[in-house]
């Protein structure tokens, strides 16, 4: 069994960043205090946030529910448009590039959701899945094409005709990392991917993304509320909290010397799987 | 019956389905008053079967075929259904795991803890809402009155989850069946919750069957602990002794898998695939309609 290195020994840390964010804002209408007539208040999810995404190493997002951690994550995928703010990717603005200019840019910015079952179509066949973002592309799409990315994330070549159903949890979230392997993306955004999976696949799922990663080069942003998972595989972790940056930095010196309350109440709240009478004073 | 009598006593229970596959393998088990037993093992393992079987409300394809359950002593298969339904609701209570579908999306809060006090314990409305507003109060609810007024999607999930601990603590049962309350919950509101039902417990002194697929979890919260692996027990010990020095190697792999930021050299690693067909393998000796959970 592989044990879980950090990838940064293997890169060069002078690398541009693939991702440079600068004083990011975001709000979304607050609908349930809307007056009658006229315009609802804004909630502020981001509050001008400023991050890099480092080139070829896995970032780590994390924070409470509401941290404004996903919201951060799908702006760099594009999934929401800031209010104001720069998004550089390769030094190019992003932020407000529309539906036409940003559709060129989709393949490289993949998705890994949180939840297969609502994120994999139950209706279509785990081939299908796989080939139709292919073929979109122009990345191929046949069955063997969805069969060989299959078998790149450890799974038989056979599950093309499967259904989403007929998986167990760890095999449908391998299935939405195939999907988003299949058309070589320079960036994946996985967005609590392991949540729902028991420690078992959870430490498989991790071990496939971190193999995946470094053999394809692909950057990653993590975003996950559990330090643990954050502490073993990635390079560098962002901490949010309400909206802002309460630290961020190499993910060693975060862990030895957290800096912000916010990141030791993270840590202490985790069930680490040995005995310690004192963990719930 | 023994002098010494156990809240729960699960003995050699088999559970199958129709064509005869069995889902659960001459489980036995027990939990003493005041004690929180886990019961772990990956998705499938029937660690929550197990405590549906319990509390009478597995799926009606499911048969047990074999062995009993003792709730204080009482053998709940010699009932009649509507007996055994009554021992159940006067001695056990759930704590379910997603708190949304647990609550009815279209009656208040408060009714919805209430209902079941006038019903089954056969309190006044006015003593079984003041039950209540104490519950509530004692998981930390800061206004008990308005959360009582409202409905479950005016709440978080770790208020639905604390608004469903004061619901299972407040017939006073003996027994609850929390089936993995905290897997939807954030770190730190799974941390609060955990707390909640320690204190809950310790005060009362109700016996807890604590579904989990988290050996972190275990650790904090249990006394004794079940291993599960497709529906055999493997380990049956002292929390003590899984963590100081585990006797089967599918626990060792358990604690193996588990994350833990304190230690980053002590690298986390999948249950090896070689120990999982090992156990299949076992398992078919005995059952030749086992086919192994997985690929």
């Amino acid at each position: 069994m592989t044990m879980m290195e950090p990838l940064a020994a293997m890169t060069t840390e002078t690398q541009p960043a693939l991702f440079s964010v600068r004083d990011l804002r975001l709000s979304f209408p607050d609908m349930a205090h809307k007056p009658l007539f006229g315009a609802a208040p804004r909630i502020e999810v981001l509050k001008g946030i400023s991050f890099d995404i480092p080139t070829g190493q896995i970032t780590g997002i994390v924070g409470e529910s509401g941290s404004g951690k996903s919201t951060a994550g799908r702006v760099l995928v594009r999934l929401l448009e800031p209010d104001a703010g720069e998004v550089l990717l390769d030094g190019r603005d992003i932020a407000h590039l529309g539906e036409e200019e940003i559709t060129p840019l989709r393949r490289d910015l993949q998705m890994i959701f949180q939840d297969p079952m609502s994120s994999l179509n139950p209706r279509h066949t785990v081939g299908h899945i796989i080939a139709t973002p292919m073929k979109r592309y122009g990345r191929g799409g046949t069955r063997e094409d969805a069969a060989a990315a299959l078998v790149k994330v450890g799974l038989p070549a056979e599950f093309v005709s499967r259904y989403p159903h007929q998986l167990s949890g760890g095999q449908r979230q391998r299935v939405g990392i195939a999907r988003a392997i299949a058309l070589e993306p320079r960036f994946i955004l996985a967005d609590e991917i392991v949540s729902g999976l028991d420690v078992s696949s959870q430490a498989q799922v991790l071990e496939l993304l971190k193999t995946l990663a470094q053999d394809m080069g692909i950057t990653v942003a993590f975003i996950s509320h559990d330090l643990s998972v954050i502490r073993h595989l990635c390079d560098h972790v962002i901490v949010l909290d309400h909206g802002e940056i309460v630290e961020q930095g190499p993910v060693q010196a975060v862990f030895d010397h957290p800096q912000s309350e916010i990141t030791r109440t993270l840590l202490a709240a985790i069930p680490r799987p040995e005995l310690d009478d004192s963990w719930f004073d | 019956m023994t002098k010494h009598r156990h809240t729960l006593d699960v003995v050699d229970l088999t559970i199958e389905i129709p064509n005869g596959m069995r889902l659960l393998r001459d489980v036995s088990l027990n939990l003493e008053p005041g004690e929180v037993r886990a019961l772990v093992g990956e998705s499938g393992a029937g660690k929550s079967m197990i405590g549906k079987a319990v509390l009478g409300i597995l799926p009606s394809a499911l048969k047990i075929t074999s062995g009993e359950i003792l709730m204080e002593g009482h053998n709940l298969g010699s009932l009649s259904p509507r007996a055994r339904r009554a021992a159940v609701a006067e001695t056990a209570a759930l704590i379910p795991q997603d708190p949304l579908t647990a609550l009815n999306p279209v009656r208040k809060i408060g009714p919805q803890i209430t209902d079941p006090l006038v019903r089954i314990r056969g309190w006044s409305a006015s003593e079984a809402r003041k039950r209540a507003l104490d519950l509530l109060d004692r998981v930390h609810i800061r206004a008990p009155e308005r959360v009582m007024n409202s409905y479950p999607h005016e709440l978080s999930g770790g208020m639905r989850q604390r608004v469903l601990i004061a619901a299972a603590f407040a017939p006073s049962p003996r027994l609850i069946v929390a089936d993995e309350p905290t897997t939807a919950l954030d770190v730190t509101v799974q941390k609060q919750i955990l707390r909640l039902i320690r204190e809950l417990q310790r005060e009362t002194g109700t016996s807890v069957l604590f579904v989990t697929h988290d050996m972190g979890v275990v650790a904090k919260i249990s006394q004794k602990v079940t291993v599960l692996f497709a529906g055999k027990v493997m380990e049956d010990a002292p929390t003590r002794d899984i963590f100081t020095d585990p006797g089967h190697p599918y626990t060792r792999a358990l604690i193996a898998a588990t994350p833990s930021h304190a230690d980053p050299n002590r690298s986390f690693s999948p249950v090896p695939d070689s120990l999982i067909a090992d156990l299949h393998r076992q398992i078919a000796q005995d059952d030749s309609l086992y086919r192994g959970a997985r690929p």
